[in-house]
This record gives structure tokens, C-alpha cells and sequence, in this order.
């Protein structure tokens, strides 16, 4: 490779934004994950996106006093399982903060972008094992962005009392999955939603 | 490398990756690392600029593999000892990082196949990245190459995940030199979990250093600690003087912040060899503070505890500034 070529390269660089903090050679698809949420699918299909500073203003507009986590910005993939040519639903991986580090989660959505499960990705808080409980889980399941942001609280921030009472033991916990699953959702649409008609 | 290229053009031939820039990411990565070698009383500095990208192909039933590629031009300023890669203090070169496809596409049993210039699959390197960063396993030192011109197998199935890797041994060469070659391993839990587990091996000839290990590693999580640990062992023969054995072992503990801004680590390496009367003991302490997505500044302190047979004592400062654009 000689300068011209590195240089015109560098300057195809310039072009590109909002990049993700860590070396790309360290990406990895949650494979055993999105097996775990659709067991029957044979393979997934990536679509990149790029969640910018616009698309952040829109998530604080519909979601105030939101915000993103730094790094839920840059390029972003949503996985579509797949059986064969035929679409079986969306999974998409957000990252919430809470009080032991980020949470991660991988929502299973389908068409209609109900969500239809969910498995933690990387979770530490101690009170995990009380949001893997189906009580807990029906809370989220099959509900749209508009049914779930009905759970939040007034503050916009955390979920409602039914919904801590459903916790249990984590409402702290029941806090960062309801808030991951808006964002989620909210993105899913608005920065997905056209391409996803294909699928 | 023709491998490579040829791979590159077989995937060329899919009609559904018409269109390069869909589902690709590239940032330009640019970095200065200033380091202070109190043995050598030497200060230098190490200058790194390149294009990190990373391209998904995919088809009508999903994805079909996808590539890394990272090129650096990294120029040294006063750098002792002189790193294999240059030829003198002052150099500098163009450097490939990682260059590798895989194929992803196969049936659910059937592996992943890697080609290219990567990352051998050994210990806590294979599910910690330390590409351009201070933090290190040490990878090098134990098998003789971080990364290698090869091919690999991998895949996750179920509750598992394994990558085993023949590399030619050639280091930053894409052939085999003087009989070079690296078969490489590692069998493990899956790496999003809070305890990780992980076997390793390694059979190789690099540099004329023949290398057999064998390596134990695992990592638990708990809230917004880490403890990790890697016990390699096994024995070196050097230009054929016969088999000395080798021990190496790695405890670290990390914290990292709840705002994923600030990481901090310690470390403690021993490493025993039979051709050697001291064993080396270091610590290295370090941080990582992710000012913004895009910058990164991170500092860490090497100080060796035994005392060695010729020379003062290890102790290393660095400081490096990285910017992802």
C-alpha cells in the first residue's frame, strides 16, 4: 500500500462519524442468545444503524428526562432470526445504566414490535435471578412502546407501582428493564421501522 | 495474504453484497503512547494512526460471514527495546493489526471458518481484546506471537464456545519461515457471563522457540468487580537445546465505574522458567478513563519485584491517548 492509497482512505475515514469506543475486531453477535429467544431459527440477518446525536434528541423528546448511555451511540445491530428465507422476528441488544454497571439486555420483538421475550446479556445485580421470573417477565411481554411507557411513573424514570409490585424484591432491577425496553422500542422504530417491512 | 484475497473475492461473487457500505463500520483510530523505561532510563514515544473497519455480508437467509480489517501506520520515537516489527528506534511502518474473514454462514454444527491474520485463541486474550490498549495478557511473550496468518474454526454452541486456529507462524508474514507454525486452542463458557471458564493449548514453532502450553483461565464478575486469572504451563526448546519447562500465571483484579467511564486494574504476573534461576515477578497497575465515545486516555505502572540476575529492575510508565473519529 503506498501514502496516496493510505491517505485516501484516512480521508474516507473523515466521512464517517459517531463510531463505537472499542476496536471493532472485539464485536461479537450474541448468536447463543438470539438461539435462546427463537430456538427453531437457522441463522440471523444484521442490519446496521447509526444512533446519532439526532436520533438521541428524538429519544429524550419522547422519553424526557432519558438520555442514552455513551456507548449506545455509533453504529448499532439489530439481528433479524431467520428459518430459512422466512423471518421469525427482531432482536435487539440495549445497554441500560444502573447502580451495578451497565445492564444488557436482549429483547426479542416481533413484527407488530411487541416484545415478545427477553434475556439479560450481562446483568450484575444481585437481585437478577427475581427479573428471570415469569411474573416478572409477563410484565413486559407482549406490550408496545405505548402500553409499556403507560407503566412508567410520573417522574418519567421509573415504573409505576403496580409494576414494583410485580418486581418483588427488584424494583431498582424492574426500574432499568422497563426504561431499556422503551428505548429499545422507540429506536427499533425510528431507526429500523422502514427496512424491517421487508422482514 | 492470497488466501485472503481470494476468500474476498469468492465473497465478491454474492450478488446480495452489491452494495459495500451496508451493514459497514469504519472509524479512523489514531493514538500516542508516551512511555517511560526507568531500567533503560529511556523515554519514548509510539505513534499509531489507522482505519479500524468491520463489514457483515449477508444474503436472503441471513448473514453469510463478516471481515476485520485494521491498518496502522505507527511510527516509534526513541523506542528501546526496538519492537520486531521495525528495524531501528525511529522507525515507522505500515502495520496489519487484524485482516481476517469468517464465514458464519455454516448449519448449526458446522463451524465458523476464520481466514486471515488474527488473534490467536488462547487464554484471556481470546475474550478480552487488547488491540492498541496498555492493558495485556501477554499473549506475545507466552506463545511467541499475538497474531498470526491463518485459519480457524470457531463457534458457539449451546453453552460453549470454542476457536482452534493453525497459523503459519510467520508473525506479521503470511507464510511459514524456517519451518514456523501454530496450532492454537481454547475451549470455553460463554464470555457474557459472570464466570467465565476456559482450557487452552498451544503447539507451535516461532522464531526457532518450539512452545507447548497448556492453560487454565477464568474470569467472575461481581457487581462492578472482576477477578481473572490465567495458569499457563509447559516447556520451550530453543534452536533445539532441548525442553525447558515454562510456568506463567496472571491474577488481575478490575473496577470499573458504574458510568463504564473509568476502569481500573491491577495485576500480578509470575512467571517461572527452568532455564532461569530468579522467577519473575511483576505488578501492573492501570486506568481507563473514556472521556467521550471517541477518547480515550489510559495510564499504567509496570514495576518488577524480584530482583533479575543482570540489570535494574523493570518499572515502566506509559500514558496513552487514543481518539476513535
Amino acid at each position: 500500500m503506498n501514502i496516496l492509497s493510505f491517505l485516501l482512505i484516512l480521508i474516507l475515514g473523515l466521512l464517517a462519524n459517531d463510531v463505537n469506543a472499542v476496536a471493532y475486531c472485539s464485536l461479537r453477535d450474541p448468536v447463543a442468545q438470539i438461539a435462546q429467544l427463537y430456538p427453531q431459527k437457522t441463522n440471523q440477518l444484521s442490519i446496521v444503524k447509526t444512533v446519532d446525536d439526532n436520533i438521541r434528541a428524538q429519544v429524550q423528546v419522547s422519553l424526557p428526562r432519558n438520555d442514552l448511555h455513551f456507548s449506545e451511540l455509533g453504529k448499532h445491530t439489530l439481528y433479524v432470526a431467520m428459518q430459512g428465507k422466512n423471518s421469525l422476528g427482531y432482536v435487539h441488544v440495549r445497554s441500560e445504566q444502573s447502580k451495578w454497571g451497565l445492564v444488557e439486555i436482549v429483547w426479542a420483538i416481533d413484527k407488530d414490535f411487541r416484545i415478545t421475550n427477553f434475556a439479560f446479556q450481562r446483568c450484575r445485580s444481585p437481585k437478577k435471578k427475581a427479573a428471570e421470573e415469569q411474573q416478572f417477565r409477563d410484565v413486559f411481554i407482549g406490550k408496545n412502546y405505548q402500553e409499556l411507557r403507560e407503566l412508567l411513573s410520573t417522574d418519567g424514570v421509573t415504573a409505576n407501582k403496580a409494576v414494583q409490585e410485580q418486581a418483588k424484591s427488584a424494583p431498582e432491577l424492574a426500574n432499568v428493564v422497563l426504561r431499556c425496553a422503551l428505548k429499545t422500542l422507540l429506536l427499533t422504530e425510528i431507526l429500523w421501522g422502514e427496512e424491517l417491512k421487508k422482514y | 495474504m492470497r488466501l485472503l484475497l481470494i476468500s474476498l473475492l469468492i465473497l465478491q461473487c454474492f450478488p446480495c453484497i452489491a452494495d459495500f457500505s451496508q451493514n459497514l463500520r469504519w472509524s479512523l483510530d489514531g493514538s500516542a503512547r508516551l512511555n517511560y523505561n526507568n531500567a533503560l532510563d529511556n523515554t519514548s514515544q509510539i505513534y499509531a494512526l489507522g482505519l479500524d473497519t468491520h463489514k457483515v455480508f449477508t444474503g436472503a437467509e441471513g448473514d453469510i460471514g463478516y471481515g476485520v480489517g485494521q491498518v496502522y501506520f505507527t511510527k516509534l520515537a526513541n523506542h528501546l527495546p526496538v519492537p520486531f516489527l521495525f528495524d531501528s528506534k525511529d522507525d515507522s511502518d505500515f502495520i496489519i493489526r487484524e485482516a481476517h474473514l469468517n464465514y458464519t454462514a455454516g448449519a448449526k454444527w458446522v463451524p465458523n471458518v476464520r481466514v486471515g491474520h488474527f488473534t490467536m485463541p488462547f487464554g484471556l486474550e481470546e475474550s478480552i481484546d487488547t488491540n492498541g490498549r496498555l492493558l495485556d495478557y501477554y499473549h506475545g511473550k507466552n506463545l511467541g506471537t499475538k497474531l498470526d496468518w491463518g485459519l480457524s474454526l470457531n463457534k458457539v454452541i449451546g453453552a460453549v464456545e470454542y476457536n482452534v486456529s493453525y497459523t503459519l507462524g510467520g508473525k506479521d508474514k503470511a507464510k511459514s519461515v524456517d519451518g514456523s507454525y501454530a496450532l492454537t486452542g481454547r475451549i470455553g463458557s460463554l464470555r457474557h457471563l459472570d464466570f467465565i471458564f476456559g482450557v487452552s493449548f498451544f503447539d507451535g514453532k516461532i522464531d526457532n522457540v518450539s512452545r507447548r502450553r497448556l492453560a487454565l483461565d477464568g474470569q467472575y464478575y461481581w457487581q462492578t468487580w472482576g477477578l481473572l486469572a490465567e495458569l499457563a504451563i509447559g516447556e520451550d526448546d530453543r534452536l533445539g537445546q532441548g525442553w525447558k519447562t515454562e510456568k506463567y500465571s496472571l491474577v488481575e483484579l478490575n473496577k470499573t465505574f458504574i458510568n463504564e467511564q473509568l476502569k481500573l486494574y491491577g495485576q500480578l504476573i509470575v512467571r517461572d522458567k527452568e532455564m532461569q534461576l530468579n522467577t519473575d515477578k511483576q505488578i501492573n497497575i492501570g486506568l481507563s478513563f473514556q472521556m467521550s465515545t471517541q477518547l480515550e486516555l489510559s495510564l499504567s505502572g509496570r514495576q518488577q519485584l524480584n530482583t533479575p540476575a543482570a540489570g535494574k529492575k523493570q518499572q515502566l510508565l506509559r500514558m496513552q491517548i487514543r481518539y476513535r473519529y
